[in-house]
């Protein structure tokens, strides 16, 4: 069952086309990934589909609401993890938990949300002590105290140390456990093939292809392409990983 | 509805407890208009005794002109340097303007003539400074008649006194006070969110909020309810300092005031919401500020009362949204009128509250 359907959605800027009548399907439940360079319309689309950006052509709805006509009703089924997440300064980690749930009306423990993000030490710290990896567990702990449906995340691995990627991305798996559909966008094709289910391929506005990681890998080896170097059985990231530990740093 | 009442207070309270971990904020809205009082304060805090900077050159020896002199040294209208000693001297210090006069007492004076001693004291003054030495004249006039009056008997016809009516009469710092409360809204309301807007949008922290259902009117209500309390909380302390170092007499209701000051506080904070949620950054944000908020602190009377002004100027200034606002504390501070009494002020600050917020609500960007 699709939760996500996108159907020509697009966007232009002064004239110029940045998103161009893309269309596909989230299934409920999956981790699907955007993929594609700086510029090729990733972040626009999901801002689109969050109800953050006037969509110019097209539909998109979110378990079979219209995002266009009933963008406050969309609001209450999702939860978005910005690109570069910032809160206020001089606010504590609980009560931005706090006051993200009253923005949805609602009254939370913000302890359990806490526990769920491995932050439950820094309760009464100040985010502006918290370190770049904690910022975005905080983020994603805000994005999630109305328990959406679909969780929208943009980039949220750039500019993390592999320690902690590593640790969000068992963080995702676990969001994805409780059945929330995540849509993510990345610029690391290794993320992409271990944490999602599918993946869409955008470049200039469009989608260049749409599958499975393995089937896109396959489809690719089947036009007779080789790698210029054969492959080792393990790469400088698992050298790095094995020298400096699993656990996450602050 | 119970769930948008908890929306909003949540806010409110969240907004209210980061101001006070907030030194700068702090600093803006409590000190930096407490700074303007203490200025203000000390200035016109002494302004009932007026009291003139002279020399004063005695060229003769007859006991009466030291006499005179003595007496001089005693009354506190006169404050005299004691380094000056010669009239060249002093025509120097007074084209300087550090003196308003000088007082010369000629080698004849006090000689005695028919069994009554003579003399002529002479006032010199620069001539940007008539006024004063007008005045100092006819002060030592009258001082002088006391004496003569000793010597010659006589009886006066028409006289004037002067009688003090009201001990408690309006001093300027009263005045004043009014002025800097209406300030200090101003900082709180339209320097605040100037400030604070632009950096929430470039940091994307409002347009976060955004993709939560949170409606634009209740992130302006938590704004003004946190609002409101910082500025009680400022003009509590403005007024501890007016009453227990200034003497400021309160002569209205504390109730009165808190309640006008709230209603102030949502009026101008209103104008910083339009400013600071339609600007996109800093650089549209400070000019528009600065080109709203200037005209209404000197054309509504903060630092200066308005009844300085021409006529003209008054009428126009008269409609101003900051106007109202230190009329109406000027009312309740210094006249004692209740808020009921407030109906021009009360009603003006309502019809742009209406322009303002339907504006703020129109022209609001969450980026």
């Amino acid at each position: 069952m699709s939760i996500v359907k996108i159907r020509n959605l697009t966007k232009r800027y002064s004239g110029k086309t940045v998103v161009d009548h893309i269309s596909f399907e989230v299934e409920k439940g999956e981790i699907f990934g955007i993929l594609g360079p700086n510029g090729a319309g990733k972040t626009t689309t999901l801002e689109m589909i969050e109800a953050i950006r006037p969509i110019d052509d097209g539909i998109a709805t979110v378990n079979g609401i219209n995002v266009a006509k009933n963008p406050q009703k969309v609001r209450y089924l999702i939860g978005v993890q910005p690109q570069s997440p910032a809160f206020q300064d001089k606010s504590k980690i609980k009560e931005i938990l706090v006051m993200f749930a009253a923005a949805y009306g609602e009254k939370i423990d913000s302890k359990i949300f806490l526990e769920d993000v491995d932050l439950t030490e820094k309760a009464d710290a100040y985010v502006e002590q918290l370190s770049g990896g904690q910022m975005q567990r905080l983020s994603i702990a805000a994005s999630l105290v109305h328990s959406p449906q679909v969780f929208f995340m943009d980039e949220p691995t750039t500019g993390l140390d592999p320690q902690a990627r590593r640790h969000l991305w068992n963080l995702v798996r676990t969001i994805q456990a409780k059945g929330v559909t995540v849509i993510l966008t990345t610029h690391y094709m290794e993320e992409a093939e271990m944490l999602c289910s599918r993946v869409a391929i955008m470049d200039n506005g469009k989608i260049v292809a749409i599958d499975k990681p393995k089937n896109l890998i396959k489809k690719l080896l089947a036009t007779g392409f080789k790698k210029e170097h054969q492959v080792e059985q393990a790469n400088l990231e698992d050298v790095f990983i094995d020298l400096t530990g699993k656990h996450l740093r602050e | 509805m119970k769930k948008s009442f908890y929306t909003i207070i949540t806010f409110a309270r969240l907004n209210t407890k980061r101001y006070f971990r907030d030194r700068l904020a702090i600093f803006f809205t409590v000190v930096f208009p407490l700074i303007f009082l203490v200025i203000f304060g000390s200035l016109f805090h002494n302004t009932s005794n007026v009291s003139f900077k002279v020399a004063l050159i005695n060229q003769s020896s007859s006991p009466y002109s030291q006499q005179i002199v003595a007496q001089a040294n005693k009354t506190k209208v006169l404050k005299i340097d004691p380094k000056v000693q010669t009239l060249s001297s002093a025509k120097e210090k007074m084209k300087r303007s550090e003196l308003d006069a000088t007082l010369v007492l000629p080698q004849d004076f006090g000689s005695v003539r028919n069994g009554i001693p003579n003399g002529q004291l002479t006032v010199y003054y620069n001539q940007n400074n008539q006024q004063a030495a007008s005045t100092l004249a006819s002060i030592l006039q009258d001082q002088f008649n006391v004496v003569n009056t000793q010597f010659v008997k006589i009886s006066t016809p028409f006289t004037v006194v002067t009688k003090s009516t009201n001990q408690s009469s309006l001093t300027q710092f009263d005045y004043t006070f009014s002025g800097l409360l209406g300030f200090s809204v101003l900082a709180l309301g339209i320097f605040g969110p100037v400030n604070v807007f632009p950096e929430l949008k470039k940091q994307g922290i409002l347009r976060r909020l955004h993709t939560t259902p949170l409606r634009v009117w209740q992130y302006f209500t938590s704004n003004v309810l946190s609002q409101s309390v910082i500025g009680l909380f400022s003009i509590a302390i403005m007024f501890s300092v007016s009453v227990l170092v200034f003497h400021l007499h309160m002569k209205g209701s504390y109730i009165s005031l808190a309640i006008f000051a709230i209603l102030s506080i949502f009026t101008i904070y209103g104008i910083g919401l339009a400013i600071g949620g339609w600007a996109k950054n800093e650089r549209q944000a400070a000019p528009l500020g600065n080109l709203i908020s200037f005209p209404l602190m000197f054309l509504s009377g903060t630092f200066f009362p308005r009844y300085l002004m021409p006529e003209w100027l008054q009428g126009m200034t008269n409609y101003l949204p900051l106007t109202p606002v230190i009329d109406g504390f000027r009312l309740i501070v210094t006249e004692g009128k209740s808020l009921f009494a407030l109906g021009p002020q009360l009603g003006l600050m309502a019809i742009w509250a209406v322009v303002i917020y339907f504006i703020a609500f129109r022209i609001f960007r969450w980026e």
